[in-house]
């Protein structure tokens, strides 16, 4: 009696199921396509949108915890601040000159290293393991690092330069010479992310291209410019997206290496921005420098975009 | 134009030995395939006379000039891939200009050698297509083109037809033989399919386990095949074998039936004490007037419009005819083939040598 009962229930449960799901596949496209993205859709509006919308409000208010004032509409006011601002110039340039230096710089030597990887020897898998070690390590990890190697008593730099005969640099008390650091380090960290995406794109290039390269009569370095390199295009416009937002919101390694100094001479948009809203309380100016920073990615990416499809 | 020579060619990979003294000459104009299963070696050798492989013995020569060390784009060849090999990036035009452009030919020749070439192919109204806007044929053609317009010694192609249709590869395979006819530059051919070998070639290479088994025309490789292996393997559907016992002056069949030692005429006098007859499906002959005879369960029957292929179960063993198209016996039915001795082959059970 018991058994039937059950059996019941677990038939009727099953029609049920079937039911919805025969409802569901009856749901026109259109309305099947929204409600599966229904979902990502509010957690997109949620992390995203409402964030940057608050952000850009934000910007338009007089709001400085420090003062003790409340929150008051100021118009274009953090805006003409921020253009009168000598320092925000300053960190403007510094994240323009380090990505300027670094994406290209890694670029090439992630260029380099994915050719390396790409040859079959029989240490391959060592070197491709090497490859993924900065990648892998923290920014403020490397930051503190090469914040040693570039001590100027007893740091690896200068010992090499000093065994070379070379003149020594003291390297955190000027400007030009703390971002050489700051760049050295940061293409020496994200060179291993250039040289993994440039890698994966190597390998989807097929070894016979070379082999009908090399019967047409062409050397290496003709492959390389002929096949190689337009064959890269796609892997390499993702990789300077990529590495070019992330250059443009550089925090981690100068913060480490050098807090900003000498001075404020090597302070970055992202490290000013976190001084305004962190340590000065300043949440109406602190946005304002932060839609600088979301315009500048946008127009960098829209830039990118427009070259890959130029390209496609 | 050239000839070409392989004299004492090996390959080893590791432990592994592909190529086993590979002898060999090609006659300048000639279109010689190398065929066999996969793992013969064949793709080795062409890839060794290419350049994209090295040797590790032996010496081939392309003309007069041995070119073991000789890198791929000094020995004058040129090779249609498998896979094409066209270049993605670049136009068909610019794929068949890419080795002109490289050896530095001036603008207004490399013009005239693609229009040649193109016309040639019927390619010419696809030259500002990039490959991916290609069918499998036209990139076929297009890499045909290329290595044409090079005008080298020779021409490789390594199974080239491989990745097509089969109605799209029976044309591709005219085109390369006509093509053949109107350049007449040497050809080394890899196929694994004997259809292919046999159509194409002046003269058929077959390897085996990288070592040549028969060089002959189609003609000679089919009518006189030198080992078991060589008869199993040219020829479709294959030739049936069939165990026999010597008992006096007569012949036990598999299955039984017995024929006459003397029937098989000057060859009687080399057949052992065991032998294997091969018998080509299109061989068997009504068993009325024919002097031997093989009985066997029907067990499929294939219809296939021109003729009909019948497959007898024959003591465990499958024994396939092909009969007359309107001649349907049943399955289950216990048929008698007959066939003529003289036309049959023996090989020797022990060597899988031929029985001349």
């Amino acid at each position: 009696m018991s058994q039937a009962v059950a059996d019941r229930q677990e038939t009727e449960e099953r029609q049920t199921v079937g039911g919805r799901f025969a409802r569901l596949m009856d749901m026109g496209d259109g309305a099947l396509a929204f409600w599966l993205l229904l979902p990502t859709a509010v957690l997109l509006l949620a992390i995203i949108v409402y964030p940057v919308c608050r952000l850009i409000y934000t910007s338009f208010l007089s709001l400085s915890l420090t003062s003790g004032l409340p929150a008051s509409f100021a118009g274009l006011q953090n805006y003409r601040d921020m253009f009168a601002d000598p320092v925000f110039w300053s960190s403007f340039w510094n994240t323009v000159i380090i990505t300027v230096v670094t994406v290209p710089g890694a670029l090439v030597v992630g260029m380099a290293l994915a050719l390396i990887a790409n040859i079959p020897f029989r240490q391959r898998w060592a070197f491709r393991l090497a490859l993924l070690v900065p990648w892998a390590l923290p920014l403020a990890f490397c930051g503190l690092i090469f914040a040693w190697f570039f001590q100027s008593d007893y740091g690896i730099v200068n010992d090499v330069l000093r065994r070379l005969g070379l003149p020594t640099v003291i390297w955190f008390n000027s400007y030009a010479w703390a971002t050489v650091a700051i760049c050295l380090t940061t293409i020496w960290k994200t060179s291993s992310f250039m040289a993994l995406i440039i890698l994966a794109g190597l390998q989807t290039i097929p070894r016979s291209l070379y082999e009908a390269a090399e019967i047409d009569g062409a050397g290496r370095v003709r492959q390389f410019f002929e096949i190689t390199l337009p064959l890269l295009r796609p892997a390499i416009a993702v990789a300077l997206i990529f590495r070019t937002i992330t250059a443009l919101q550089t925090f981690d390694i100068p913060y480490t290496m050098t807090r900003g100094g000498p001075g404020t001479s090597t302070v970055t948009l992202a490290m000013y921005i976190r001084q305004n809203t962190v340590d000065f309380l300043d949440l109406g100016y602190g946005s304002a420098l932060a839609v600088a920073m979301f315009a500048l990615s946008m127009i960098v990416t829209v830039f990118y975009l427009r070259m890959i499809r130029r390209g496609a | 134009m050239a000839t070409v020579s392989f004299c004492d060619l090996r390959k080893s990979f590791g432990a592994i030995e592909a190529v086993k003294g590979l002898d060999l000459e090609v006659a300048d104009r000639e279109f010689v395939v190398l065929v066999g299963p996969s793992g013969c070696g064949k793709s080795t050798t062409l890839r060794m006379l290419a350049g994209l492989e090295g040797i590790s013995g032996g010496e081939i020569r392309i003309g007069d000039t041995v070119v073991n060390a000789l890198p791929p784009r000094a020995r004058d060849i040129a090779m249609v891939f498998q896979d094409y090999a066209l270049y993605p990036h670049k136009t068909v035009y610019d794929n068949m200009a890419f080795s002109l452009r490289v050896r530095g030919i001036a603008k207004p020749e490399i013009e005239s050698r693609i229009r040649e070439a193109a016309t040639m192919l019927d390619i010419d109204k696809l030259l500002e297509r990039k490959p991916a806007q290609l069918s499998g044929g036209q990139r076929q053609r297009v890499a045909m083109g290329r290595a044409i317009v090079r005008r080298p010694k020779v021409f490789l192609f390594d199974e080239p037809l491989s990745n097509l249709d089969a109605k799209l590869r029976g044309q591709v395979r005219a085109e390369i033989k006509k093509l053949h006819q109107m350049i007449g530059t040497t050809i080394i051919y890899v196929t694994h399919d004997q259809v292919e070998a046999m159509t194409l070639a002046d003269r058929i290479v077959i390897l085996r386990g990288g070592v040549i088994e028969q060089v002959g025309t189609p003609d000679e490789v089919y009518d006189t095949p030198a080992s078991l292996f060589v008869g199993g393997f040219v020829g479709s559907p294959a030739m049936n074998f069939v165990r026999a016992k010597r008992d006096g002056e007569e012949l036990v069949l598999d299955g039984g039936e017995r024929m006459a030692v003397c029937d098989l005429g000057p060859r009687a006098e080399r057949v052992g004490q065991e032998i294997v007859l091969g018998i080509r499906p299109e061989h068997f002959v009504s068993s009325g007037d024919a002097p031997a005879r093989l009985t066997g369960t029907v067990n499929l029957v294939e219809p296939l419009g021109a003729d009909t292929l019948v497959h007898l179960d024959v003591e465990g063993a499958t024994v396939t005819a092909r009969v007359t198209p309107h001649f349907r016996p049943a399955v289950g039915e216990r048929l008698p083939l007959g066939f003529d001795p003289a036309r049959i082959h023996l090989f020797d059970p022990d060597s899988e040598k031929a029985v001349a």
